[in-house]
């Protein structure tokens, strides 16, 4: 009896889901077949001369491809904020990872405060917002079950799989004129997320430590900003770059310095390096950029004394209240950071955000990216995805969440960025957005890092920690550690066959 | 009729073959038998030998799957990371000889009658109720330059200069994590060794007592003998933990600064480096290893023991008889010569 009871429900359970993933996976595909009835529908139609039976389904066909045409209608450009579904009457829901802005004390803006502002314009659209704590895996989930609501931050999926969960937003190419960043998740020419902020890479430092230590201009190339930490461990009690070797993960974002950063080109990353032979070699042109520059200041600052004492016992939260009290000149990491070091104590004002001590050709550079990027389903009503579209340029357009949270401007005309990027303004930094790989080539970075085990970008913090203990212990000279990493990089390039053609 | 009688005849009698004690007991023992056979093979077997199929491909867990033969294996001897991973397992079963001693030790003192004998008990076995990842972020301030361990050694005496930074020294991180593994296992193997010795039978302690044995040579010949099997257990599970030693270096050091052991090696290279043939070569490698070292460890202590066990005893007592039954022999052999050369 209860051995029939489970089976038949676990059989019905199994159909279920074989139905249910039918369902989604059928869904990317079907927007195409459902065009594909409609022409061959119209040609039938002219022609006049359907049976009953054939026009009935017809009929089914017709109203299916108008949906299709309809949804697919809705696009960025289709909005005009104040004029386009200002009677619209719906309520839509957005999963986000930000869970701190739920909270009423959040020292900037809130939730609320935002959609109060945004029923301003739009009284008749309801926004509900699930903050999600674990939101990596959980939005992953979600996604995947359906029903999750009807815009979220887009997770980790195969760009194969936008099409099947998102709408577009349009073609990429125009879009991209009127957005910044949105090169993540474009799939065949379709755009699929707008990015919520974006960030670039820089250097969090102490204002007043830099002050006392008498330096008057921030540094431009690696050699300024090593005698820079040399004033800062001369004159002042503080250590001059804290490392945060211990964490870990802190280590691997050097990474993110050795594209845009260190070489001016959004292509390097993806594409050129993956292509070049000896990417870590010193540059022929000017061994102050590229990966090589980047990595060696690493590799300067602990050869001469300029880290903390015991860098294996280095704690992050720890280290967050010490540059807010002047104990840390500076430390290496993304400007998502800065509001951390900002609110972990009293001297929120002392913490300024200084570019890369980098300069290629005369010019400083600064990696930029997105942060998560809106994605509105395709599974709800027409409606609902207009509501949606509308919230999301609205937010992009319209909202300043991107300034409030101290981002990099979204919209490709806002030139105003926070004050926090003042000292990029200043010394004319250019901000590089790295390109993808090429459609053919979309896996090959991916192949490389784990190939080559450097995980560039993708977890390889050990590589970076290394550079610590050798350049501390003295027991082997950096260019001999970049000869390494070159022989696993070239290793890798012979292994996955890949053409060598820089 | 006929035809419709003998089915039900042929039910009837399969009904009453279910009801004999003979049949029941056949079910009950292929149903206790089969339930568990089949969910170990499904959950340990079967993933194992998937293991081992992985071990022969280059794979990520995503994509294709290209077969690559011995290769896998032929890299872990070629890979210098792999090997000194191994090394390290040195400093780990080092660690666990003297974990295990020390237990042995404070187990025997502690099952004898001692003041506060039960707080004692609780202090040492209390570490191990820490979890493990607790235990990585209590070490990592413990040994944090001029915190816990500084600060005792400078009551101590010790000028906080002159002391070594426990982590970024690479001649002694390796021990201060063993120390690590040790103040949290030592508690475990004693509550082990206390549980075996309790099923010693007291009355042995006051016959030897009597004797005019001491408190060691009761340990050597009873104690020990006695908690043999526990012994080699904890032995056994010493080696294959410092085989396998992971949290602690993951935690405290992850596995940076030349701490980094075979299984913090083994994550590495499945996770980051999405080279899943690879550790699964490993993984398959490393169970290798324990079986060698299981078997070798069994072989010594066969060879160990041989002389502590009461049968040896027996061993000399059967040489002595059997050279003076010989003797007997010879004796009444040259009796019976004597006797017929006398007739």
């Amino acid at each position: 009896m209860n051995l029939k009871k489970v089976t038949a429900v676990t059989l019905a359970a199994a159909t279920a889901l074989s139905l249910a993933a039918c369902g989604s996976s059928s869904s990317g595909t079907s927007t195409a077949a459902s065009s594909a009835a409609a022409d061959t529908e119209a040609a039938s139609s002219e022609a006049a001369s359907s049976e009953a039976a054939s026009s009935e389904a017809a009929t089914s066909e017709a109203s299916e491809s108008s949906d299709a045409s309809a949804s697919g209608d809705i696009t960025w450009d289709s909005v005009t904020l104040g004029e386009t579904g200002t009677d619209l009457n719906v309520e839509i829901k957005l999963l986000t990872h930000r869970t701190d802005m739920m909270a009423d004390d959040y020292a900037g803006k809130n939730w609320n405060a935002y959609l109060e502002e945004f029923n301003k314009m739009y009284p008749g659209i309801t926004v509900n917002i699930e903050a999600i704590t674990d939101y990596a895996n959980d939005s992953l989930l979600r996604l995947q079950a359906g029903g999750w609501g009807d815009i979220m931050m887009i997770p980790a999926v195969d760009k194969a799989d936008l099409p099947t969960y998102f709408i577009s937003y349009g073609d990429s190419d125009t879009l991209g004129k009127e957005v910044n960043y949105i090169n993540n998740f474009v799939y065949q020419g379709q755009a699929y997320g707008i990015p919520s902020t974006a960030n670039a890479n820089g250097i969090v430092y102490n204002k007043k430590v830099f002050e006392e230590a008498g330096i008057t201009e921030l540094p431009k190339t690696p050699d300024e900003f090593i005698a820079d930490l040399q004033k800062i461990k001369d004159n002042t009690d503080a250590i001059p770059l804290y490392t945060n070797y211990a964490a870990g993960w802190t280590m691997g974002a050097w990474d993110a310095y050795i594209s845009g950063t260190a070489t001016g080109d959004p292509d390097y990353m993806n594409y050129k390096m993956i292509h070049t032979a000896n990417p870590f070699a010193k540059n022929a042109d000017d061994e102050n950029t590229y990966p090589y520059a980047v990595y060696k200041i690493l590799y300067d600052a602990v050869a001469n004394g300029l880290i903390e004492d015991d860098y294996t016992t280095t704690d992050w939260e720890g280290c967050k209240g010490m540059i807010n009290n002047g104990e840390i000149g500076c430390m290496v990491l993304g400007s998502w950071a800065v509001t951390q070091m900002q609110g972990a104590g009293p001297n929120a004002d002392d913490i300024g955000y200084m570019p890369f001590p980098i300069t290629v050709n005369g010019k400083q550079y600064a990696s930029a990216g997105p942060d998560y990027n809106f994605g509105i389903s395709a599974e709800v009503s027409d409606d609902e995805k207009l509501a949606s579209m509308i919230f999301v340029k609205w937010f992009t357009l319209d909202s300043g969440f991107s300034y409030n949270e101290g981002g990099l401007p979204i919209a490709a005309d806002d030139t105003n960025s926070p004050d926090l990027y003042q000292p990029f303004t200043d010394a004319g930094v250019e901000y590089v957005a790295d390109n993808p790989a090429p459609d053919d080539e979309a896996d090959l970075p991916n192949e490389m890092n784990s190939e080559s085990e450097l995980a560039v970008n993708a977890g390889g913090n050990e590589k970076v920690q290394s550079i610590v203990e050798h350049a501390f212990n003295g027991d082997e000279d950096f260019d001999s550690i970049m000869d390494e990493w070159n022989q696993k990089w070239s290793d890798a390039q012979d292994s996955l066959g890949v053409e060598i053609k820089y | 009729m006929a035809n419709a009688g003998s089915p039900a005849k042929s039910r009837k009698s399969f009904r009453e073959i279910t009801q004999t004690r003979k049949f029941q007991r056949t079910a009950i023992i292929i149903g206790f038998t089969v339930i568990p056979l089949f969910l170990l093979f499904l959950f340990t077997y079967l993933p194992f030998g998937e293991m081992v199929g992985f071990s022969f491909f280059k794979m990520k867990y995503v994509g294709k799957r290209t077969f690559v033969g011995w290769n896998n294996y032929k890299s872990i001897f070629r890979r210098d990371d792999i090997f000194s991973s191994l090394i390290l397992s040195l400093y780990y079963m080092a660690g666990a000889v003297i974990q295990i001693a020390v237990a042995l030790y404070l187990a025997t003192v502690l099952s004898m009658k001692v003041r506060f004998g039960k707080l004692f008990k609780a202090v040492i076995f209390f570490p191990y109720l820490i979890n493990g990842i607790a235990m990585g972020f209590i070490f990592k301030f413990f040994y944090t330059h001029g915190f816990v361990l500084d600060t005792v050694l400078s009551w101590a005496g010790f000028n906080i200069d002159s002391l070594p930074y426990w982590l970024r020294d690479q001649r002694i991180n390796n021990w201060a994590l063993v120390y690590a593994s040790f103040w949290r296992y030592v508690g475990q193997n004693m509550v082990l060794f206390i549980g075996a010795i309790m099923s010693i039978d007291p009355s042995l302690y006051e016959a030897a007592a009597i004797d005019g044995a001491n408190k060691f040579q009761q340990f050597k010949y009873i104690i020990l003998p006695g908690i043999q099997t526990i012994v080699t257990l904890n032995i056994i599970l010493s080696i294959t933990g410092s085989l396998s030693a992971f949290e602690g270096p993951y935690v405290i050091t992850s596995g940076a600064n030349g701490t980094g052991t075979y299984f913090v090696v083994m994550d590495r290279i499945a996770h980051t480096d999405q080279k899943v043939g690879l550790a699964s070569a490993m993984a398959v490698f490393l169970l290798l290893i324990i079986f060698a070292c299981t078997i070798a460890q069994k072989l010594i202590f066969k060879y160990a023991f041989r002389n502590a066990q009461t049968d040896d005893e027996s061993y000399a007592a059967r040489k002595q008889r059997r050279k003076a039954e010989k003797q007997a022999a010879k004796e009444l052999k040259a009796l019976k010569k004597a006797q017929k050369e006398a007739r």
